[in-house]
């Protein structure tokens, strides 16, 4: 069985695979990045113009230069607006088609993962992975990526230019930044483990919360609403208290941004002011000196949220990418051999199956079924049933012998082909939120209206159909109706009634189903399924009646074998099943 | 929790309402922060005027100092602000959290009857979640900014009044812009939250059915209507997005517009001899400290109105009604007998009624069985017994006691029910067994899965009893739950036992096994079973035939078979005699 639980893939080959991801979005990065050098350009210029204004026109002889600078100011600034906006739009749009990219592929390739993946990973976690968990990839790729090379840019060009105007001055202002650097690196370095653990206690809750709420009829029977609520509110406790651990960081880090850099305008302030007094420096350099340094801020602090979003970015996408490398959709084959064109044969060749936790369910399993065959498959709770039902499908491949319909190993068959020639009604059956009509259809979406009709009257959906609101038009589920438990089998079964297979694989189609209106569903089926190779599963006697044959799984192998009826006078194991069941009659 | 009008985030006050003395200490905190870079920038101001113009290096010294002692403070004041404010806003989000429980688990079966299991768990979850954030780093930002920005103005017209109303011309264009960007990303965000609703909701139902998906070879179907989910998702990003990305470049454009003009006004008044450089530096420098925080504030607005969503929804499920609640001065109960008096009962889960006038009486360790075709009011009958719901007329009574009038929970620890669908609980076997009684020994548990045929399906398992079984109890048949699930009842001990269809997922031999500890199960206590087995039914006192909401027939298997009516043509069916007349 293939790994279905892969470990996360590291950095690099992270980085690697999104890579490919952000190239086919390099025509709106390129022009992120153009719209960002001018953007810093723009942003160095404002200061610089502001202390010629302050230089030339105010405190020097060049009145007439005041509305000519501050002209040229605005129009800069009118520039740097539509700069601005191409730059943020530009890369916004990256990040967001890179969220929806990565969403569908995730989801395409959920369509094609094998039973073994949704048996390990829950509903919840396989959606965050497409929904929640995308997101500091978009954040980081369509903001941290090139805001952070802004911020480089924005550096060294105020760098740049603190250095022409006065080098010792500029030398003395860049003594916080050790610092600085120091702290941003620290923050990040702190922040990324916690906020990690802050999801872990999440998931934790979302547990605590699930059973609750699942489970809300199992609490409120056995009055025991307190132990579910302790351990409820001591797993939100944990969440409180890590993300307070992760406020403490940033409540230290923040403040401390902003604080640290006025050190360097505390010097400059201090050795420049001497420095005007001594007539080597004038007002308007000192103002633009401690303009740069303010400037400089915000990319400073934006560089530690970048380093802290990357390092989720790429544990977020470590992980999906680990599902879309590891995780081995069903190998199909390269050269697949089509199915005859006939009725079907179903063949088990020592099958042996295993679900990698605990002992073999499966233990050699050789089982022939007849072309147009009904074949009752008995046997006690946790035997192998639905198990030895599952592989027809190829919901699992075997793990040892092999599976053989018409003829042809599943493994070697094309696997639409087969399962359009398998048509299966699971224990649990699901419908979707769409409308009962379409329910029906989902198998076969081309099928007459006739043959809906006939197929809805052997699997008594005929008989409820009149009671729904809209009759065969009525919605189906949350914004809908709800339809019980029998109600939604007997769709099943019409829905693959419909399907036009030639094999059906029933799993305890009628469990739901009340004793009465089973008797009439299994007089119906007979006639229905004409022709038709049909595995049915089943804890009834009534069902059994429908099948020619029945045989007897017990601890992973076939037992016994032959008609229901000579079974039951048998005094073996189908009589222990059954016996006196039918004794009661 | 008293119902209040609030909506949205305000509904989040009353939390605040006990915490009042810190928020004041807080609000202290968090304006002499916000004050601290006002009073650099005058500081800055004081130095160039009265330090470097006057050549005053002392006073130049004096000053920086002071310079630097207030942006140290400021240092001290932002991580006392910021970690007092974040200790609240996560008090608040745990007491949210803590109510929301509350609440939810005194809700009645109608309510979670009613709504999906997902849509309710995304309320205790993302929702509060979402809540969080904005408590977190959301309130610090709105709080020090919107002080900041108010404290940026103040300094800027204590500075010089004239600057300050030179620099507010920009404030027309200011209001337009933000108005027309909240109005329009109003729009924008609620759309792109309905937008991934709709994914999400996608993905949750592919995921659910994805077994049905694959044998039905519908992937191609599937894909292609997500791939127009998540592209209509996409757009609406896009649009969102642009709002931001022309309002943000807006605000940073009207700032260098007031800059300008205070540096003309600044330069005019120079003139004019009524003003020096300096006041103007800092008046440039005191723009920026306006301009930054309105920028960080619109940043929060998306975030904001998420959370606003978000309460809005949570506040959906704290103003659900508690229909099933302990009335004012009930009672507990001791331990009870276990008769039982169903008088005259009506109920309608909506419109139409679904029983009507039923009357059942059951002495204490007495037996019943409710047989007839589903739908017909059965498992109603016993969710009326365990309280689940109160009917809507008549009385369910237990040792003479109104069921309306004792204590829910001191009467539901009495009782048991096993259903035909069991849930287990993530844990071992063993934690799900001793759910029903949480103080029970090793012993006790394993004597109770011995009883029932638990250890036999643990066997399967390399370790037992002790076996991890992930929520829902994936790995595990359904007949192998349910035998969980009446250990889980056998080892509670109940005065009360109701099993509704909780044998018909089992095979036979199972359920005899099982039935054998009936024998054990049901004596000393009042039992209701509902079942389709005659050999499950027989053993009860008296058979109850229940058709269309009424009791067509009673009396034991002999009476019942020995009249014409219901019960017969039923047993036929009870019989499983299937196999004679279909084969």
């Amino acid at each position: 069985m293939s790994n279905v639980d892969p470990p996360d893939l590291a950095v690099r080959p992270t980085l690697r695979r999104l890579f490919p991801l952000w190239w086919e979005q390099r025509r709106l990065v390129g022009l992120g990045l153009a719209c960002a050098l001018v953007f810093t350009g723009l942003s160095i210029s404002i200061p610089v113009l502001t202390k010629f204004v302050i230089d030339d026109a105010i405190e020097g002889s060049h009145r007439n230069r005041l509305l000519p600078l501050l002209g040229l100011i605005v129009a800069i600034a009118i520039v740097r607006f539509f700069v601005n906006f191409t730059r943020r739009f530009a890369t916004a749009r990256v990040g967001i088609a890179v969220e929806a990219r990565l969403r569908g592929l995730l989801y395409d390739a959920y369509l094609r993962y094998p039973r073994a993946f949704f048996d390990r990973h829950s509903t919840g976690e396989v959606i965050s992975r497409a929904t929640n968990d995308i997101y500091p990839v978009r954040y980081f790729i369509g903001w941290g990526v090139v805001q952070g090379i802004q911020s480089g840019m924005m550096i060294t060009a105020s760098a740049v230019v603190l250095l022409i105007v006065n080098p010792r001055l500029a030398l003395v202002s860049a003594l916080a930044m050790p610092a600085v650097a120091v702290l941003t690196w620290y923050f990040a370095h702190r922040l990324f483990p916690i906020s990690r653990l802050v999801q872990a206690k999440k998931g934790h809750l979302t547990e605590a919360s699930d059973e609750a709420v699942i489970g809300i009829e199992m609490v409120q029977a056995f009055g025991r609403e307190d132990d579910v609520r302790t351990r409820f509110l001591g797993r939100a406790e944990a969440v409180r208290h890590e993300t307070m651990r992760m406020a403490t960081i940033e409540a230290k880090f923040l403040p401390g941004l902003l604080a640290l850099p006025t050190l360097g305008i505390a010097a400059v302030l201090y050795l420049g002011g001497k420095d005007v007094i001594a007539g080597n420096l004038t007002i308007g350099e000192l103002s633009l000196f401690i303009t740069l340094l303010l400037q400089l801020v915000w990319p400073l602090e934006a560089l530690g949220w970048i380093i802290n979003l990357g390092q989720r970015a790429v544990a977020s996408a470590g992980r999906s990418f680990a599902w879309l490398d590891a995780i081995e959709p069903l190998p199909e084959a390269a050269q697949p051999k089509p199915l005859p064109h006939a009725p079907l044969a179903v063949r088990f060749e020592d099958v042996h199956f295993s679900y990698g936790t605990g002992s073999e369910v499966l233990r050699g399993v050789d089982l022939a079924v007849e072309a147009g065959e009904i074949l009752a498959v008995c046997g006690a709770t946790g035997a192998g049933k639905t198990t030895l039902l599952n592989l027809l499908p190829r919901f699992y491949d075997p793990t040892g012998g092999r599976l053989l319909v018409g003829g042809i190993d599943t493994r070697d068959a094309d696997l639409t082909e087969l399962r359009r020639a398998v048509a299966i009604v699971t224990q649990k059956p699901v419908l979707f939120s769409v409308l009962l009509r379409e329910n029906l259809l989902s198998a076969r979406p081309d099928a007459d209206w006739d043959e809906v009709l006939a197929a809805c009257e052997a699997a008594g959906v005929a008989a409820f159909v009149d009671d729904l609101p809209q009759g065969y038009d009525t919605l189906i589920g949350e914004r809908g109706v709800n339809l019980s438990g029998g109600q939604r089998q007997r769709v099943a079964l019409a829905r693959a009634l419909l399907a036009g297979a030639r094999v059906l694989v029933l799993d305890d189609p009628m469990s739901a189903v009340d004793t009465q209106t089973e008797r009439l569903l299994v007089e119906n089926l007979r006639p229905a399924v004409a022709g038709r190779t049909v595995l049915v599963a089943t804890q009834r006697l009534s069902t059994i009646g429908v099948a020619d044959r029945a045989v007897v799984l017990a601890e992973g192998r076939i037992v016994e074998e032959g008609a229901p009826q000579a079974l039951l006078a048998a005094g073996g194991p189908f009589t222990a099943l059954f016996g006196d069941e039918a004794l009661a009659a | 929790m008293p119902r209040n009008r609030h909506t949205g985030l305000s509904r989040l006050f009353p939390y605040a309402n006990d915490k009042r003395a810190r928020l004041t200490l807080i609000g202290v905190l968090a304006a002499l922060s916000a004050a601290a870079p006002v009073i650099g920038w005058h500081l800055v101001g004081d130095a160039i005027d009265n330090g470097i113009r006057d050549d005053d290096e002392g006073r130049l010294l004096l000053v920086v100092l002071a310079y630097v002692g207030v942006n140290a403070a400021a240092w001290i004041l932002g991580t006392a602000t910021w970690l007092s404010l974040a200790g609240v806003g996560q008090r608040v989000v745990l007491e949210l959290r803590r109510d929301l429980f509350d609440h939810l688990t005194s809700l009645s079966l109608r309510y979670f009857s009613q709504q999906k299991a997902g849509w309710i768990i995304a309320r205790l979850t993302s929702d509060v979640d979402a809540l969080s954030d904005v408590l977190n780093q959301g309130l610090t930002t709105l709080v020090v900014n919107t002080l900041t920005l108010i404290a940026a103005i103040g300094g800027l017209f204590l500075l010089d009044w004239r600057l300050g109303l030179v620099a507010l011309c920009v404030l027309p264009p200011g209001v337009v812009v933000t108005r027309w960007f909240q109005r329009r990303s109003h729009v924008a965000f609620t759309d792109v939250r309905t937008k991934i609703a709709t994914v999400t909701a996608q993905l949750a139902e592919s995921v659910a059915g994805m077994a049905v998906i694959q044998a039905f070879n519908r992937e191609r179907a599937f894909q292609s209507e997500f791939d127009g989910m998540n592209e209509a998702n996409r757009k609406a990003n896009v649009v969102a997005q642009k709002l931001s990305s022309v309002f943000f470049p807006a605000i940073e454009f009207l700032g260098v517009v007031a800059t300008g003009a205070v540096l003309w006004a600044g330069a005019y008044f120079i003139d004019v001899g009524t003003m020096e450089i300096g006041t103007v530096v800092a008046a440039v420098g005191l723009l920026a400290l306006v301009f930054q925080p309105l920028q960080e504030l619109s940043e929060l607005y998306g975030q904001v109105q998420a959370a606003n969503a978000a309460m809005d929804k949570i506040s959906s499920v704290l103003d659900a009604e508690i229909d099933i609640a302990d009335a004012p001065g009930a009672r507990p109960l001791g331990r009870i007998d276990g008769r039982l008096e169903l008088d005259r009962i009506t109920f309608a889960y909506g419109k139409d009624p679904v029983l009507h006038g039923i009357e059942i009486a059951v002495p204490a360790g007495g037996c019943i069985a409710l047989v007839g075709e589903s739908g017909g009011g059965k498992s109603t009958m016993a969710k009326l017994i365990a309280r689940f719901y109160d009917p809507g007329s008549g009385t369910v009574r237990v040792d003479g006691t109104d069921l309306r009038e004792v204590e829910l929970r001191s009467y539901r620890r009495q009782l048991g029910v096993v259903l035909q669908d069991p849930f287990l609980f993530s844990g071992t076997i063993a934690d799900n067994i001793r759910f029903g009684k949480p103080d029970a020994s090793d012993e006790e548990v394993y004597g109770a899965a011995a009883a029932i045929g638990v250890d036999r399906v643990a066997a399967r398992f390399e370790s037992g009893l002790d076996h991890v079984v992930r929520e829902g109890g994936a790995g595990l048949s359904a007949g192998e739950r349910q035998l969980i699930s009446i250990a889980r009842a056998l080892l509670a001990d109940p005065r009360i036992l109701i099993l509704d269809e909780a044998t018909s997922n089992i095979d036979r031999p199972s359920e005899i096994l099982i039935e054998r500890a009936f024998d054990r199960l049901l004596t000393g206590r009042t039992s209701i079973i509902i079942a389709h087995r005659l050999a499950t039914v027989r053993r009860a006192d008296e058979i109850l035939v229940v058709e269309h909401g009424r009791i067509v027939q009673r009396g034991t298997e002999l009476d019942l078979l020995g009249q014409e009516g219901a019960f017969r043509r039923l047993a036929k069916s009870l019989h499983a005699d299937g196999l004679t007349s279909a084969a």
